[in-house]
């Protein structure tokens, strides 16, 4: 379906879109690297980071990559209840029904550090998608594990990442630097975009394919993405104009 | 694929010989011994060096023994590379046995990924097995292929076995005879001379006039100055992500 399909030239362009949002909105977002480049942003967030936190991130077995459709089908009762929809507040809400009593993970109290966040957005032409990668590392420096940042993912989110074929963190080294980041695997990336493109398409409004996949996955490893991208994007037609609101 | 079959052999049962040594910093109870061991080119370093930690761990004081990592002539051994990858790159003119330094401290937190059990190659090397049939076949085989057909290759692999990992590759490497090839042939060119580690890059099996490209076809789109006639002579590794 070539609604979902993101060639680069249309990740650039999607880029360069949400670049001039950013500035407009000065959240910070940056391009890196060229031609072949990725967009980037630094952010600084105080986090609850409880590396003593008995959390079987791996779940089932050792696959930490995304589940195969057999492997979907266990998970698919949770699965439908996700809407796969860019509206992260209905996939909350979803998550905030749910008895968190039966997650595996023992949260217990943690401190609050101060974390330096990178972020960067790369074009994956194996998935035709957007990939998001990050790090993440004290103020002194040290960088986090992979299990201080699975203890870092709000609550709301662990169980759904746990169990959902949505995405899954693992530690990856990106194509252009080669250095250790934690990355979002892009398989499943076609999956929940393709109903807000579809609806896009259908109401004849312009979407932007990186902005909105963002909106969905920013969150899960703290990247907040305003509101305000969305009213920039879609501003209220002017009364008397005959453009679509 | 049949007529293949001994290039198939061939390219699974590729060793290297190789020496481990331990660096010459660690703090060890007694002279420390090289290991030989003969490397599995198909496989990851961490996968198949248990031996040489149980050797070192002899000598050394374990209570202080952090994550086992490899380096070459200075260069940590990325270990999600395949065995013949890193050698090919990093020590294609040296004099056989390869010489591994070993080391159990200072771990380069920026050069490489850790690897706490063998859980975490198994993901990356079925990650990598997804990735490829994302460019292949739109994922549509990987996708419909049961957990136990998964834990088949990987297990194939894990325990070099040729026959139990082909009887699931080979679903891998199928396509419907009219499109006359994969969608995308998965490869990636490493390459050391570059701040980018590899380039991979959509690139068709058939050109559109329904000639079958070559390796050369390839390398001429992607990757020029490794050409002969281009008066460079730069080594290049094309490797496809173990399909």
């Amino acid at each position: 379906m070539s609604l979902c399909v993101l060639d680069e030239d249309k990740f650039h362009l999607c880029c360069q879109l949400l670049l001039q949002l950013s500035e407009q909105l000065g959240d910070g977002w940056s391009w890196e690297g060229g031609q072949e480049g990725y967009l980037r942003k630094t952010a600084l967030r105080s986090v609850v980071i409880d590396s003593s936190s008995v959390w079987d991130y791996e779940g089932e077995g050792a696959d930490t990559s995304c589940p195969s459709r057999s492997e979907q089908q266990e998970g698919e009762q949770e699965q439908a209840a996700v809407d796969a929809s860019a509206d992260t507040d209905s996939i909350k809400g979803d998550m905030e029904d749910e008895d968190e009593d039966d997650g595996v993970c023992v949260a217990s109290a943690g401190s609050s550090q101060l974390l330096q966040y990178e972020y960067h957005i790369l074009h994956s032409c194996s998935y035709s998608t957007p990939v998001l990668y990050y790090r993440a590392c004290t103020q002194e420096g040290r960088s986090l594990s992979l299990e201080e940042v699975w203890s870092s993912v709000h609550p709301n989110y662990r169980l759904r990442l746990q169990n959902s074929p949505l995405n899954t963190i693992t530690l990856q080294a990106p194509p252009l630097l080669g250095q250790p980041f934690f990355m979002l695997h892009p398989c499943r990336t076609e999956e929940f975009m393709r109903p807000v493109l579809q609806a896009a398409q259908d109401q004849h409004r312009p979407v932007n394919y990186v902005l909105s996949w963002l909106s969905v996955v920013g969150p899960v490893v703290g990247l907040d993405v305003p509101l305000k991208y969305s009213t920039l994007l879609h501003p209220a037609a002017p009364p008397g104009s005959t453009e679509p609101g | 694929m049949a007529d293949d079959k001994d290039v198939l052999r061939d390219v699974w049962f590729g060793r290297i010989p190789t020496c481990f040594l331990l660096n010459q910093d660690e703090v060890t109870e007694r002279e420390a011994e090289p290991y030989y061991l003969l490397l599995p080119r198909v496989s990851y370093l961490t996968l198949v060096t248990d031996k040489v930690k149980k050797h070192f761990h002899k000598v050394i004081r374990t209570d202080d023994a952090e994550e086992m990592w490899f380096e070459y002539e200075g260069t940590p051994l990325k270990w999600h590379y395949p065995i013949g990858v890193l050698f090919d790159l990093h020590a294609s003119n040296t004099v056989l046995p390869w010489s591994i330094t070993v080391h159990f401290k200072n771990f380069p937190e920026r050069d490489l990924l850790h690897c706490p059990s063998h859980s975490v190659i198994e993901a990356h090397f079925m990650s990598s097995i997804k990735e490829a049939d994302a460019l292949k076949h739109k994922s549509q085989v990987v996708n419909d292929m049961q957990k136990k057909d998964h834990k088949q290759l990987w297990m194939g692999l894990q325990n070099d076995k040729f026959d139990q990992f082909w009887a699931m590759n080979r679903k891998l490497m199928e396509y419907p005879t009219e499109d006359g090839g994969f969608r995308f042939i998965p490869f990636r060119i490493y390459q050391t001379l570059s701040d980018r580690p590899f380039i991979q890059k959509q690139f068709r099996p058939v050109s559109p006039e329904g000639h079958v490209h070559t390796l050369g076809d390839l390398l001429k789109e992607v990757y020029p100055v490794a050409l002969p006639n281009e008066g460079s002579s730069i080594p290049t590794l094309p490797v496809c992500p173990l399909t």
